[in-house]
């Protein structure tokens, strides 16, 4: 198999940072992100009223709960945009 | 009367272990792959039969995408993704066969007689999704920490950098990792459940009465067609995000290889391909 991408680039005359325009693999990471960053919210605020449920100091974990699954989902687009710019 | 229960029906027990009709429909579709792929091997030729090539289609396609975006080391997850792609797609067809959701025993619940199917599609039960989006999980964390090895992982799962960001980032890289199992098996259940009620509700909608009943032989099939596409679009987006995520893993190994050995081309880092021509 002459023309392996990832194994073969040396017969590739473009070399290795040649890319094709719209990796397969991305159309899952597209599928992926709008579902992600909404369990992301979702789990930080059902761990917050976990906690706060346990503890009994409802609000304050919930509000952190809501605070780190925003972060969360935040950081899932970073990460994406991270592995698409590479 | 449109009639989809969310959990899968029980239809007997053997001891604890109570068989559901959605365990039926996955064994199933475990049983047609089996049988296609001890067909398949034993046929196998260098010039495939027709029946041959209609197996490798589905493989040729997965594998030119896993080939091209998977890195260096595709091979070692090539059959994980083909297997997860094969399973799903065919559990997904499956349900859309004849009888499949429609012939079951007869039961009164509440007053109400319904149909319990003897076969139901399996991703249309969060058991089933949920056992092949832990699959994926636990192959991702595999993967990485076979890259990273256990304390290169863990470092680079649990310290941030800087450090003083630990307390912070921690926990938000904690949730971004377990959203991965909960959205890779609410999308694939959601999907395929919502089918079946779509399906069962354009049914009910056209055989309500005598003037719609003409419908019925067009309309359902119209939805059918469309529930073959997303189908294969669900099997496709599941077995691709679980090869991203498993990349994921790897690619982070390779970077901080980079990081440590700078003089050193990002590819050379990692291991070479096995068995590669």
């Amino acid at each position: 198999m002459p023309d392996l991408p990832g194994s073969g680039q040396r017969n590739d005359p473009a070399g290795p940072s040649r890319k094709p325009p719209i990796p397969p693999a991305n159309w899952g990471l597209a599928f992926d992100l709008g579902l992600r960053l909404g369990v992301a919210v979702i789990m930080g605020v059902g761990l917050g009223a976990l906690v706060d449920n346990w503890l009994h100091t409802s609000p304050i974990f919930i509000l952190i709960g809501t605070g780190l699954g925003f972060g969360a989902a935040m950081y899932t687009i970073w990460e994406v945009a991270r592995e698409g710019m590479r | 009367m449109v009639h989809v229960e969310i959990a899968a029906e029980r239809l007997f027990s053997l001891g604890p272990l109570i068989v559901t009709n959605s365990m039926v429909g996955a064994l199933l579709a475990s049983a047609i792959l089996l049988l296609a792929g001890s067909w398949f091997a034993r046929h196998a030729s260098v010039v495939p039969t027709r029946a041959g090539s209609l197996m490798e289609l589905p493989i040729e396609f997965l594998a030119g995408i896993v080939r091209g975006t998977g890195g260096r080391r595709w091979r070692e997850f090539a059959p994980l993704i083909f297997a997860i792609f094969l399973f799903v797609l065919v559990a997904n067809w499956l349900s859309l066969l004849p009888g499949v959701g429609t012939i079951g025993l007869a039961e009164e619940i509440d007053g109400k007689q319904i149909i319990v199917p003897f076969v139901r599609a399996g991703a249309a039960d969060l058991n089933f999704t949920l056992g092949l989006a832990l699959i994926s999980f636990v192959s991702f964390i595999a993967f990485g920490l076979r890259a990273n090895g256990v304390r290169g992982y863990l470092k680079e799962l649990l310290i941030a950098e800087p450090a003083y960001m630990t307390p912070l980032l921690t926990p938000i890289h904690l949730i971004s990792e377990f959203s991965r199992l909960i959205s890779l098996s609410m999308r694939l259940f959601g999907n395929v459940f919502a089918g079946e009620v779509l399906l069962a509700t354009m049914l009910a909608l056209t055989t309500a009465t005598l003037f719609m009943l003409p419908l019925a032989f067009v309309i359902p099939g119209v939805f059918i067609v469309l529930e073959l596409l997303f189908g294969l679009v669900q099997a496709l987006v599941f077995a691709l995000l679980s090869m991203t995520y498993i990349t994921l893993a790897i690619a982070e190994h390779r970077q901080h290889a980079h990081a440590d050995h700078p003089g050193e081309a990002p590819g050379q880092a990692a291991t070479p391909i096995e068995g590669a021509a």
